[in-house]
């Protein structure tokens, strides 16, 4: 998935194996490790921030579920340049795999619908995952993607990166290619703080 | 809400470069937010619960804008989760504008507790906050809380009490 973004494509993950994943890809452009209930929200306010990007959320069914109702506001705002992509492992896969609501019928597509997101679909398996992904790549709306996953024990490297660098390497990587300034440690000068001109 | 008041507000978040606002109504602070909601300066995200607006005031700082919440003492209550796992531990910034219920001077009984609970809460959440009770307060008290808030990367709040929010019957 890594090889079809481009590299200005803004990734947002969150906790657990997804971001133990894409650390590997070195991707700068990504902000990772948002905890329950935050991803697919941060994912809303960075596509709302920066309409002219795409931005690629991937959440999980639990991390979601921990605030079901942002698939309302993500919905209502239906930002064209996010896809909002949702590994669903029917568990908590870090918490020994304990079941998930979603492995009990409930069925994240239907609500996504429900709540007016015309492009939400269940994916099953990878060559179909790659079609959408392209189309939503290609286009210009938002897309809701539940892909179906099977829960992985897989060891995969811990993360290097702790949060605070993380969001230091991404807010860089946004104000050099937007030219824009984000973070502003002196935000209130001091008349004495000035060289003089002359 | 007094009228004033709310100018002052909207001059305050307008003054501190605030382009960005996330809310939650609250019977005391709808007339405010209608009042950002129809001003072009301000991108306004309802949701559909303060803990959201977090996480979505969070990422619209990552992609540049200057975002802030106009949420209730309820929503302070709502919002420890992403005050901590995400603005604590990422050091993210964001301005907080709250009528300050419960304060003394409310009438309402079940507002009692958020006063008692929204001052420690703040404190052991790391949000830096300030009382303002006088309406020619309240916009560099804005101010002053974004320039800390950009400055400091962490979350500051503007309390707003009765004196301010109440309009009398």
């Amino acid at each position: 998935m890594d090889k079809k973004l481009d590299q200005n494509v803004l990734v947002v993950t969150p906790t657990g194996k997804t971001y133990q994943y894409w650390e590997a890809t070195g991707r700068e452009a990504q902000i990772s490790q948002l905890n329950l209930g935050l991803c697919t929200p941060a994912g809303l306010g960075l596509a709302l921030a920066l309409p002219h990007r795409k931005v690629v959320a991937l959440d999980g069914d639990g991390n979601l579920l921990f605030n079901l109702a942002s698939v309302a506001d993500l919905a209502v705002q239906n930002p064209g340049n996010l896809i909002d992509i949702v590994f669903d492992n029917e568990c908590y896969q870090s918490c020994d795999s304990f079941p998930s609501v979603t492995s009990k019928g409930v069925n994240l597509e239907v609500i996504a619908k429900g709540c007016g997101i015309k492009n939400a679909v269940t994916i099953r398996d990878i060559t179909r995952f790659e079609q959408t992904l392209d189309e939503a790549l290609n286009g210009n709306e938002l897309f809701f993607i539940v892909a179906k996953v099977e829960p992985g024990e897989e060891i995969v490297p811990l993360p290097r990166q702790e949060g605070r660098e993380n969001k230091y390497r991404f807010v860089r990587h946004v104000e050099n290619t937007e030219n824009i300034r984000i973070i502003n440690p002196y935000s209130r000068r001091r008349k004495k703080d000035f060289t003089p001109s002359t | 809400m007094k009228q004033g008041s709310v100018e002052a507000i909207v001059t305050g978040l307008k003054e501190a470069g605030i382009n960005f606002i996330s809310m939650l109504p609250d019977s005391d602070f709808t007339d405010t937010q209608k009042a950002v909601m129809a001003d072009k300066d301000f991108k306004c995200v309802p949701v559909s619960n303060e803990s959201i607006g977090f996480g979505v005031c969070a990422g619209a700082w990552l992609g540049g804008k200057k975002p802030a919440l106009l949420i209730t003492t309820d929503g302070i209550m709502a919002s420890a989760f992403p005050l901590t796992t995400l603005n604590m531990q990422k050091n993210i910034p964001v301005l907080m504008v709250i009528p300050y219920r419960g304060s003394l001077g409310d009438g309402i009984w079940f507002m009692g507790p958020m006063g008692a609970a929204t001052e420690p809460l703040l404190k052991d959440l790391q949000v830096a906050y300030t009382v303002i009770s006088k309406v020619e307060e309240v916009t560099p008290a804005i101010k002053n809380a974004q320039l800390s808030a950009e400055a400091w990367l962490r979350p500051t709040a503007v309390l707003l009490t009765g004196e301010i929010i109440f309009e009398e019957a």
